[in-house]
């Protein structure tokens, strides 16, 4: 492929599922219980561009050269496609904002969107294929194959857009695919609801992108993340451009800059499941488990990590919305393990399992150093296999129980299904954060930035690092904010927003406090559920025969090939990947050549690659002791036995009922909104209608001409008219006249 | 094509529908089905007429520069000191408009295939009218020729409503027609001030509108006490007509009743084209001749388009008659359109000039598959219905395409317009004349971004009840993970009179041909909006330029 320009390349990546789609919609009939052709094929050969690409930029890069001394040099590679949508700005006199507005089609390559490229089509290879045994016999089985196919474009798409515009679009439109996949089963009203919501509130994130896009484009006159060379030959500085990220004031902070910044917090919010937007999450997972652990554990919900990753240089020029990223983010994390610990669907627990995991990847981000970015991606990446395969061992489990996926119907099924238990095992060994497992690595690494920001004096490296430059700029009312926390409180006179306060040592050491409990949780809450279901005596629903008209449970099986193939590479990966890119430091070098990441705000924290022994010995007791508490209560144990949430008292009631957050929501916006616009309708008939019908009844006269209007209304208006109009010639004329 | 101008090929077009409702007539002996393959002809033949005389157009440089294409000026009383004539002619911003009018009288002739049995050849006729006055309108260029199709739209749907409407047809027809008819009186009368004030200054009494625009911007007409405030005054007269035709609110309540009551080929032909000449009659008259009235209305203006994007939306919401709600989501997406004008800034009008396409397409789809969906189940109670999806899948994707559309998904048309709109409200806020607007306006944009969420939330909800959930079939077999639910498959929803066979349930022909190129051009504006941006833009630019002018600079 050495021939093929990297652009061709890059483009292919996401159009061969759009292709596959395509093909499946107008095949799909014929093909019947081979729809899924298409879609694997597409999948395939896009994933092997991917990994094509990310070779050639690792090359690009250098990974693997000699050293890790040098600053690294900014690697992106854009691609235009078409103008989408363009206007000028004509108005040249006393127009305040000179803005063109100027959307390209524009695509990138750069190590970021090439690692999650590789991620997107590699779990949506595994997953699709997996699904050629889950979904079989399905009626809707080749809309399934156009659904996956359409998401795998649409997020390779939002991740290699190289405009605020273009990633709006796309964001829009993995969601839009979500929707369709959890509402999969539209005849499930439980999943058509859930699939109402997952769009619903996501949109109110989405309005945080929106405002986000307009007030970019406000500030900084487009919305571009690439310099653009214009048509006079002079260079419009993208927003992540390389123009920009070389000038140490090329980012706004103070109130603008914190605004754009939240908004964008509530985007990622919104798509990544966090407080207070995380409520769509575990209803999602009405959809089909395929569905599930690709779109809302691997993929799509990482997309707001993505997003703050991208926008790493907006969000480190102010340090109180960054500081909101990480308080978010632990946060998250904690409430859902706290939830996750007395769930007892196999796949609620992995959603909240979901959603804590992607806290500790916000939480990391918002440490704003190079570490922290670097440690959320590696999380990313290694949580994508993890999580990719716990969810579908949960569906193999499904698959084999008839369906019943409540953790207390079933037990002992490692006898059963051997395969499944010892993936499962892998992943949950992985979620865990137990060496030398995945989760371990990348977890470490997130407890890693959290402690540098918590107790600067123990990772001095990093202080040394922080530039005499690094102030935002000022535009317009806008104030000097520096860019680094530390250098802000030096600077003094800088007036930043309220939430720069928020910026303390001592938050950052209560976060990472938080987290290391959310550990122990994680760990508690994954082998609560692997003992419940793979220990004890052997238990199947009677629903598990259903399928194949034999006794009541006699049908319980491992899984076909086809579905456990997928979870045996999975958990390879899960097993090996965390210590093969850690130990080679590859992930960490390779995401550093990011642009984002070579602002000198960003890459001036860069440390040398170290690992912890004191956090990974203080993790791994967490973790043990999560483990330890699980086995006391659960391991060997009947699962519809009594629950270790008995001793939790009141507190079990709030964790079971999530916290209240739905019905908060329902109290405090659903229902209050819906007697607005019932008194809207009310007034709409009554008051405004009702005047519109008493004006038209108050001159008898025109009472009159509704009661004739049946009787020729029309003509004599006609003729009124002409006559009207012959009289105010005649007027003129007569003026003229005289 | 020598032989064949761009004026006697726009000419031909205008009166290719007042020849089809000749035949037409004339063919009402044959009974039903020659009427309506007549119709059906005719709709075709102008709608090819019209692509062909838009690709002509796009062609033309001096077209796409702004000059006016096709023009076609007959004299009518040129002596002394008048100098009237009816000129045609079409510009970028009529082009649009003219191509969307062919293309839904297409729509609006195959939705009525099955539907529209009683008396055939008077409803075929007056939609075919009906198509003339709605291409004439777009394409007049004088005052008069103007005036007369904009009120001459009225009747044919005066008459469509009342006599093929639903069962309270009559009130809704007089309603509809007093309501916009007094209102344009007052257009009327305000039109007329602008010909006579310019013929006291020129001496000419004439009626051409593009020299009526270039006359004022010599003359404005006074805007200030001493001149009695005469621009605001003529600019309050010609809103008079504009605002109820658009509607803006609360000057709507005629829309949801006519929809409601319309056939389904009406609806179409109401929400995707008539509800535009409101907006057409603001960009083409008081923007351009009455800019510093616009400026000082505009935020007023765009104060009530933010309301009736709310609003809609709220009313929307709880809505039983599915009709009904895409009316009032009509007046919701108006109410973007409106405040992208009068935001006055190049991003948000063009982007409202867009807008005015994007909504006459998913506006029309959507109400011609509300029409579909009625004639299969002969309810439009949201209650009654449900689980359509799993009887009519193919009539569940296009809704589901124009649902999308309508609520602003990206890669459709309807998120091009308004994010345009919506980034163009933010420029407004920062370019603000005053601290105090600049907050208003800002909050205003901040509200109307709110508006989208809450778009999709009424949408999608029907579509939740609508499509999705239960049917009084038995459950079919789901697949693994349906199977622990099945036990609540079933008791949901019930829809009354399930009288079409099951096999006969999804689209026909006819259906598809009337959704297929609405669903083509959904897709094609979305994916690339530029096509349809560039040669609108200059007509537009002139058009806006002198109130966006005024609204920028500096007031102490």
């Amino acid at each position: 492929m050495q021939d093929i320009a990297p652009s061709t390349l890059l483009v292919l990546v996401p159009l061969l599922p759009l292709v596959a789609a395509i093909l499946t919609v107008a095949l799909g009939r014929t093909l019947g219980s081979r729809a899924h052709l298409p879609a694997i094929a597409g999948i395939a050969a896009s994933a092997a561009v991917a990994i094509t690409l990310l070779v050639g930029m690792a090359r690009e890069v250098g990974v693997g050269g000699s050293g890790h001394d040098q600053p690294a040099r900014p690697v992106e590679m854009v691609t235009t496609l078409w103008e989408w949508a363009s206007v000028p700005d004509a108005q040249a006199a006393g127009v305040a904002t000179a803005t063109n507005l100027s959307i390209p089609v524009a695509l990138r390559l750069d190590p970021l969107t090439s690692t999650l490229l590789v991620i997107i089509t590699c779990v949506g290879l595994l997953v699709a294929v997996y699904s050629i045994g889950y979904m079989h016999g399905d009626p809707g089985y080749p809309r399934f194959f156009v659904l996956v196919s359409m998401f795998v474009f649409s997020m390779t798409m939002l991740v290699a857009a190289s405009n605020f515009l273009l990633v709006y679009v796309f964001w829009e439109a993995v969601g839009a695919c979500s929707y369709l996949l959890i509402g999969f089963w539209f005849t499930k009203p439980e999943a058509a609801k859930a699939a109402k919501k997952a769009f619903l509130v996501n949109r109110v994130g989405d309005f945080g992108l929106a405002v986000a896009t307009f007030l970019l484009w406000m500030t900084y006159g487009t919305l571009n993340f690439h310099d653009t060379v214009l048509a006079d030959g002079t260079t419009m500085p993208g927003i992540l451009g390389v123009t920009r990220l070389a000038d140490a004031s090329g980012y706004v902070g103070g109130v603008v800059g914190t605004a754009i910044c939240l908004l964008l917090l509530l985007a990622a919010c919104g798509k990544s499941a966090q407080l207070p937007l995380h409520v769509w999450l575990p209803d999602a997972m009405e959809g089909p488990t395929p569905a599930s652990a690709l779109i809302h554990a691997a993929t799509m919900v990482t997309a707001g990590i993505y997003l703050v990753a991208r926008s790493a240089p907006l969000f480190v020029a102010c340090p109180g919305a960054l500081t909101m990223v990480s308080i978010v983010g632990a946060t998250t994390a904690l409430v859902a393990a706290l939830i996750g610990t007395v769930q007892n669907d196999l796949k609620r627990v992995l959603a909240y399992s979901t959603i804590s995991q992607l806290g500790y990847m916000f939480a990391s981000l918002g440490t704003g150093t190079l570490l922290g970015f670097t440690a959320a991606i590696f999380h990313l990446v290694t949580h994508a296999f993890f999580k990719a395969l716990l969810f579908l061992g949960a569906g193999s489990v499904m698959h084999s129980m008839g369906g019943v996926i409540d953790m207390r119907r079933f037990g002992g099924l490692r006898r059963i299904m051997p395969i499944t238990a010892a993936t499962f095992l892998i992943g949950s060994l992985a979620l865990a954060g137990v060496a030398p497992f995945a989760g371990f690595f990348s977890k470490d690494e997130i407890l890693a930035s959290l402690h540098s920001r918590g107790w600067p004096d123990a990772h001095g490296e990093h202080h040394e690092a922080v530039p005499a430059g690094g102030h935002a700029l000022t535009a317009g009312s806008f104030h000097l904010v520096s860019v680094t926390p530390d250098a802000g409180q030096l600077a003094g006179g800088g007036r930043g927003s309220q939430l720069d306060s928020l910026n303390h040592p001592s938050t950052w050491r209560l976060l990472f406090w938080m987290s290391l409990v959310t550990a122990g949780l994680t760990a508690f809450y994954t082998f609560r559920a692997v003992f419940m279901t793979f220990t004890g005596p052997t238990r199947v629903p009677e629903e598990a025969g259903r399928h194949s008209h034999g006794a009541a449970g006699s049908a319980a099986h491992e899984s076909p090939p086809v579905m456990t193939i997928p979870l045996v590479i999975l958990a390879v990966a899960s097993a090996m990947s965390g210590w093969l890119l850690f130990n080679s430091h590859a992930l960490a070098t390779f995401l550093a050549a990011t642009p984002s990441f070579t602002a000198p705000s960003v890459a001036s924290t860069a440390t040398p690659p170290a690992f912890h022994w004191d956090l990974a010995i203080q993790g791994s007791l967490a973790a043990a002791a999560g483990i330890v508490v699980a086995a006391l209560g659960h391991l060997g144990k009947r699962s519809d036995g009594p629950q270790m949430e008995r001793f939790l008292g009141p507190l079990e009631t709030l964790f079971a009922n999530r916290f209240y957050f739905d019905q908060i929501y329902a109290g405090l916006i659903v229902k209050p909104l819906e007697f607005v616009a019932t008194l809207s309708a009310v007034i709409d008939r009554y008051l405004i209608d009702g005047t519109v019908d008493l004006v038209a009844r108050l001159p008898f006269a025109l009472g009159a001409v509704v009661r004739h209007l049946q009787s020729g209304l029309v003509q004599r208006y006609a003729l009124a008219g002409v006559i009207g109009m012959l009289l105010i010639v005649l007027a003129l004329v007569a003026r003229a006249m005289g | 094509m020598n032989g064949f101008s761009p004026s006697s090929h726009l000419l031909l077009t205008i009166a290719a529908p007042l020849v089809g409702a000749v035949v037409a007539w004339a063919l009402g002996s044959r009974g039903v089905s020659a009427v309506r393959q007549s119709a059906a002809v005719s709709a075709v033949v102008t709608l090819g007429l019209a692509g062909w005389l838009i690709v002509r157009f796009l062609g033309d440089a001096a077209a796409v520069s702004g000059l006016p294409f096709a023009l076609v000026e007959m004299p009518w009383l040129t002596e002394g000191i008048f100098d009237v004539k009816l000129s045609l002619g079409l510009d970028g911003l009529s082009l649009w408009m003219f191509g969307l009018a062919a293309l839904l009288s297409v729509t609006a002739v195959f939705v009525s295939w099955d539907a529209v049995k009683d008396r055939p050849v008077g409803f075929y006729v007056l939609l075919l009218v009906l198509e003339a006055a709605m291409l004439g309108v777009f394409a007049a260029r004088d005052v008069i020729l103007f005036y007369t199709c904009f009120e001459f739209t009225l009747v044919p749907l005066f008459f469509l409503i009342g006599i093929w409407g639903h069962d309270d047809r009559r009130r809704a027809a007089a309603k509809f027609f007093i309501y916009t008819l007094t209102g344009s009186v007052f257009t009327f009368l305000g039109l007329l001030a602008i010909v006579l004030w310019n013929a006291s200054h020129s001496g000419t009494v004439t009626f051409d509108i593009e020299t009526l625009t270039d006359a004022m911007k010599i003359n404005p007409m006074p805007m200030s006490a001493e001149g009695g405030w005469l621009q605001m005054i003529v600019f309050l007269a010609l809103l008079a007509g504009f605002a109820v035709k658009v509607p803006i609110v609360p000057f709507h309540t005629w829309l949801p009743l006519a929809h409601v009551e319309a056939p389904t080929g009406g609806s179409v032909d109401l929400a995707g084209v008539l509800l535009k000449l409101g907006i057409y009659g603001f960009l083409r008259f008081s923007l351009p001749m009455l800019p510093e009235a616009t400026a000082v209305a505009a935020p007023w203006l765009f104060g009530l388009g933010v309301t009736g994007i709310i609003y809609g939306a709220l009313v929307a919401l709880v809505q039983t008659d599915l009709k009904r709600l895409i009316a009032y989501s009509s007046v919701s997406h108006m109410g973007y359109i409106v405040m992208g004008l009068f935001a006055l800034t190049p991003v948000a009008t063009e982007g409202a000039n867009l807008q005015l396409i994007n909504h006459g397409i998913s506006s029309a789809g959507l109400f011609a598959l509300v029409g579909m969906i009625y004639e299969r189940f002969h309810t439009r109670n949201i209650a009654s219905l449900g689980g359509i999806a799993s009887k009519a899948p193919w009539l569940t994707v296009m809704f589901m395409l124009f649902t999308f559309s309508s609520i602003g998904l990206p890669g459709l048309n309807g998120f091009v317009g308004e994010f345009m709109i919506l980034a163009g409200s933010f420029q407004r806020a920062w370019s603000g004349v005053s601290p105090v607007w600049q907050t208003a306006y800002l909050a205003m944009s901040l509200l109307a971004v709110v508006g989208v969420v809450l778009g999709a939330w009424y949408m999608l909800w029907a579509v939740e009840r609508v499509f999705f959930g239960g049917s009084r079939e038995p459950p079919r077999d789901h697949g693994h993970d349906a199977a622990a639910s099945h036990a609540t498959t079933g008791s949901h929803g019930s829809h009354g009179g399930h009288a079409v066979p099951h096999d006969r349930c999804d689209l026909r022909w006819h259906e598809l041909a009337a959704l297929l190129p609405l669903a083509v051009f959904a897709i094609w504006i979305g994916l690339a909006p530029a096509t349809f941006l560039r040669p609108a833009f200059a007509a537009r630019m002139r058009l806006t330029d002198p109130a966006a002018q005024v609204a920028q600079a500096p007031t102490p």
